[in-house]
């Protein structure tokens, strides 16, 4: 048992007041941040509020910021979120407006999935089949991930665009419409297509910040299925807007590219490569979040390391010659992330 | 007030199925309520499958899966409702799967299923470890595709009866805190279970038993209430549970010697039998001084039999919950597992179209209210549910109480809901934000949960059970003098957790009274004083009627009259 302090950025409706409290309890081994506001709440200030119910990382009630990266509290052991920083600071999820200390508002998050009519349209000119449709398993693994998301909206929370344009549809929806896309029941693959390609706030918009994908305690995956999107929709022709204009030299290369390639890399080797092979400084910004999953802590270090080469061209230089070296490697076995961030850090001399 | 000719509360499987069914007839106005938004609630957490004998994987048919249901529930099933809970299984499942759910597929396309505990086919059928969530989504999906009102993060109150009429319900707007009247011709309750109460359970926050006791309140009895599962695989300690297809896929069982126990329990299914009879036989072993980690309160389960790249495929959410949870990598190591309190067997008594009745001599209906899902019992699962067939129950019977309203509501007349309906739960909630009392509401449900787990747990006797409804009644007393901290209006969490406690003292003396009074032991219910099942005097479903001094136990018949087969004739229940 260790004493832990805990910071929370509360929010009294009544009042219209903001500030930030400080609690300390006892916190056993193998406790999480959930655990920890339920023992806050049930023996010290019963007004604290914030959602909660399955309290497995399956409602996705739970989202909030830990130390300032959104992430599920009932998923985010203390232990682990002490090592990100401490006292540990708890606030809610960004994107959003505050209701009442960590409850946000999610009107905003839910309607974007009814603006992209993210449900199955069945084909309404021919009858279903007696039994069920067939499906290879091979088509179904290539999206299934994507259905399991969650909708707890720390992707949205973290998300670069949504901070500043609330048209976006932000990554959950378009992870979601993406799986409709995919999947073979669907009628209107043409229809979504053409939607979010030419809607405002649609695919294009997106900046590739990975944000979300770090947020995410489910494996959607959403920029990678943003990607994809882009992808399929030059293929079906629909590129004549105004966002395709600005992406032309990114959609050509993911062309040359095939975007299969760029949907199966591991996750880690493909969320440093891409964050780190885009023009660094444009990320700073990002890089005052930090990663929403403690398992990639890594990341995290990487990147703070790279934010200080990043000032300088030679740091740049060296750090796009590792991601190059690690790019050849990876199509030959599977990149060992911890190795590759002990490499990467000693490269920049950073121990 | 506010109207609507139906309105569904809780928006789990029941009560989106049911929904869904009601909004095919584009003249009725129907709504739904539930106090998590739709895709929170706690059907999503259904890990293992969901029966139904589709015959993809091996050979089945719904005289099996009826007789599996029959035999699992220790005979204390209404055999026609499980017939049709069978029979309707496979149209239920096609009918999701065009809706666009993602069912996990077999080599020929078909969708995929797996064994399960107490079923003799291979008919589980599943979305990786996620079913629950693949279904309640693929609902809430199509729901908004008909755009069906939703009151999302609203509370119900208050079941509002009139000589035996209903009327509608009384609700809190958690955003706002107003308190509004809903009138309805019908009403259909969808709310879940009442796990809550018990200290290691895999219940979600919201499992509650909300719409069992407002039901009570109102006038309706409760059924089998003493009737409660527990899942042998919960994760020591929080309860979480660890699904039932770790068992499907291989995984072993063994105590502090390294045995694989089941042997001496039920050695023809070893750890694929029944969940109550793995979780007696773990809490026997634990009890015998054969349990593992410091605590010696669990034994392990041992998934690596299975292989790496099975568990990975097919077993992500174990693997993800040992490890989040308990710090646990189920590929190196075996996993500390605890019986979880998991399931609520009995609830509002109801015929097969969901209609609720009073079970009473003339068996009268109470006009225009509904149940379906765990909240209801129709009874399917008798004395103990088989996995996967509970997600099943809640689709099949909330598509039927959805038939069953459009059948009615037609006739039905417009109700209406006055001042003197909404006082009780006006009151409550004042009275929740004025009291100044001593006690904490934390720590008097901290202890309710203690003593449901400990004196009427897996096993009971009879004098453990009196201690629990001493316990329990010194409980309601306190909880009199309880306060709240949070006075405000604005997503008060502290007052519901209030009012919730409320509602589990009610219950708990009715799961309790009702464990007392049945001498025997039969699935979920096991005394160690009466360790037989006794037909002769207790193959009876228990009524348990709300008097002012706690509640009058009555019993009714089982059900043995199925429309398309003779019913199962009684059997001793081994594996
Ligand atoms: C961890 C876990 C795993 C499981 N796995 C399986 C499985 O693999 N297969 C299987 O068949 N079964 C499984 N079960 C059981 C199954 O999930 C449930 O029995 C089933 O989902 C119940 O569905 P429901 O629609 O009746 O209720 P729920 O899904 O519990 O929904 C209840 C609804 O009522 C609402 N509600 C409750 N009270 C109120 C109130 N006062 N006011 C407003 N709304 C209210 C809630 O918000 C919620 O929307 C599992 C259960 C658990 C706990
Ligand atoms: S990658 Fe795109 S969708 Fe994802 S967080 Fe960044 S801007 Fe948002
Ligand atoms: S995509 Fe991931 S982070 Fe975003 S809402 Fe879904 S589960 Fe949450
Ligand atoms: S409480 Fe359900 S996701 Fe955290």
């Amino acid at each position: 048992m260790a004493e832990q302090r805990f910071i929370i950025q509360r929010y009294d409706p009544d009042s219209a007041e903001s500030y930030r409290e400080e609690f300390s309890l006892d916190v056993q081994p193998g406790q999480t941040v959930l655990d920890c506001l339920n023992a806050i709440k049930w023996e010290q200030d019963g007004t604290l509020s914030f959602r909660m119910s399955c309290r497995h990382a399956i409602c996705g009630s739970c989202a909030m910021k830990v130390n300032g990266s959104s992430m599920l509290a009932c998923q985010t052991q203390v232990s682990e979120a002490v090592e990100l920083g401490d006292p540990v600071e708890v606030a809610p999820m960004g994107n959003q407006t505050v209701i009442k200390d960590l409850v946000v508002d999610t009107t905003k998050f839910v309607a974007q999935f009814e603006r992209a009519e993210t449900w199955l349209e069945p084909h309404e000119d021919q009858e279903p089949p007696e039994r069920e449709y067939r499906q290879t398993v091979e088509d179904f693994d290539h999206w299934s991930h994507a259905s399991t998301c969650i909708h707890c909206g720390a992707c949205y929370s973290d998300c670069t665009v949504a901070a500043v344009d609330e048209k976006f549809l932000g990554p959950a929806a378009l992870a979601k419409a993406y799986r409709f896309v995919m999947d073979s029941r669907d009628s209107k693959r043409e229809e979504r297509l053409k939607f979010l390609a030419e809607t405002e706030g649609g695919i294009w918009d997106c900046t590739r910040c990975y944000m979300c994908v770090q947020a995410c305690p489910k494996d959607v995956l959403p920029m990678d299925a943003i990607m994809e999107l882009r992808a399929l929709s030059i293929e079906a022709g629909y590129t004549n807007n105004h966002g395709s204009r600005h992406h032309k030299g990114f959609a050509s290369g993911v062309r040359k590219r095939g975007r299969l390639d760029e949907a199966s890399l591991p996750i880690q080797s493909v969320g440093i490569t891409r964050l780190l092979t885009l023009n660094i400084d444009a990320h700073k910004e990002m890089l005052g979040y930090t990663p929403g999953a403690i398992r990639l802590l890594k990341t995290r270090k990487l990147l703070e390391a790279a934010k200080r080469h990043g000032a300088s061209q030679d740091g740049r230089e060296h750090i796009q010659r590792i991601f190059e070296e690690v790019e050849a490697e990876k199509h030959h076995h599977d990149v060992d992330a911890d190795a590759f961030a002990a490499e990467f850090e000693t490269a920049l001399g950073s121990g | 007030m506010l109207q609507h000719d139906v309105l569904i509360v809780g928006s789990g499987l029941a009560g989106m199925r049911a929904a869904l069914e009601v909004s095919e007839d584009p003249s009725l106005d129907v709504a739904i309520l539930s106090k998590v938004h739709p895709l929170r609630s706690h059907s999503g957490a259904a890990q293992g499958g969901i029966a139904a004998s589709l015959g993809n994987s091996a050979e089945d048919s719904w005289d099996l899966h009826m007789f599996d249901t029959v035999k699992g529930g220790d005979f204390l099933v209404d055999q026609n409702a499980a017939e049709l809970l069978a029979r309707e299984g496979p149209e239920n499942i096609f009918e999701l799967e065009h809706m666009g759910c993602a069912f996990s597929r077999d080599e020929q396309g078909r969708v995929a299923q797996r064994r399960f505990g107490g079923h003799t086919a291979p008919r589980a059928c599943y979305a990786a470890d996620r079913t629950g969530h693949a279904v309640l989504t693929v609902l809430f999906e199509q729901l908004l595709r008909r755009g069906v009102k939703v009151y999302s993060e609203w509370y119900a109150l208050d079941l509002v009866v009139r000589d035996r009429v209903c009327q509608g319900i009384v609700a809190y707007d958690i955003l706002t805190g107003q308190i509004e009247a809903i009138a309805a011709k019908a009403v259909m309750f969808g709310t879940g279970g009442y796990g809550r109460a018990f200290r290691v359970t895999t219940n979600a926050f919201a499992s509650t038993g909300d719409g069992v006791v407002m039901a009570y309140r109102s006038g309706v009895p409760l059924e089998d209430m003493e009737f409660v599962q527990f899942h042998p695989t919960g994760l020591q300690g929080s309860g979480i549970l660890l699904s039932e297809a770790a068992r499907g896929e291989g995984a072993h069982i063994v105590n502090s010697d390294g045995y694989r126990f089941m042997a001496d329990y039920a050695a023809g299914r070893m750890e694929l039998a029944p969940r109550d009879i793995v979780a007696r036989a773990e809490q026997s072993e634990i009890e015998a001084g054969r349990g593992v980690t410091d605590l010696q309160d669990s034994v392990f389960m041992d998934l690596r039999p299975i292989g790496e790249e099975r568990i990975r495929y097919a077993l992500p959410s174990v693997l993800h919950l040992a490890r989040d949870f308990a710090g646990i990598d189920p590929l190196v190591d075996p996993v500390p597992i605890q019986p979880t309190a998991h399931y609520s067997m009995g609830g509002i008594p109801c015929d097969i179209n969901g209609q609720v009745r009073l079970k009473d001599q003339d068996d009268a209906p109470i006009v225009g209210f509904f149940a379906a899902g765990e909240a209801s019992c129709v009874s399917v699962h008798g004395a103990n549910r088989l996995g996967t067939n509970s997600l099943l129950e809640a689709v099949v019977f909330g598509r039927r109480s959805g038939r069953g309203i459009l059948d009615v509501v037609k006739d039905l007349e417009p109700t209406s809901i006055d001042e003197g309906d909404m006082a009780r739960a006006i009151g409550e909630v004042d009275k929740h934000l004025r009291a100044d009392g001593p006690e904490k509401v934390g720590a008097i449900r901290a202890e309710l949960r203690d003593t449901m787990m400990d004196k009427c747990g897996v096993f009971r006797t009879d004098e453990q059970l009196h201690e629990a409804l001493a316990d329990v009644k010194s409980y309601q007393e306190r909880y009199e003098r309880s306060s709240i901290d949070d006075h405000g209006q604005t997503f008060n969490t502290d007052l519901l957790d209030a009012v919730e406690l409320g509602h589990m003292l009610e219950y708990a003396e009715v799961i309790v009274s009702g464990a007392i009074a049945r001498q025997e032991s039969r699935g979920g219910h096991a005394r160690r004083d009466f360790p037989e099942r006794d037909d002769d005097n207790w193959f009876k479903h228990t009524l348990a009627y709300r008097e002012e001094d706690g509640p009058r136990l009555e019993y009714c018949a089982v059900n043995m009259e199925p429309q398309h087969r003779e019913a199962f004739p009684l059997q001793e229940r081994t594996y």
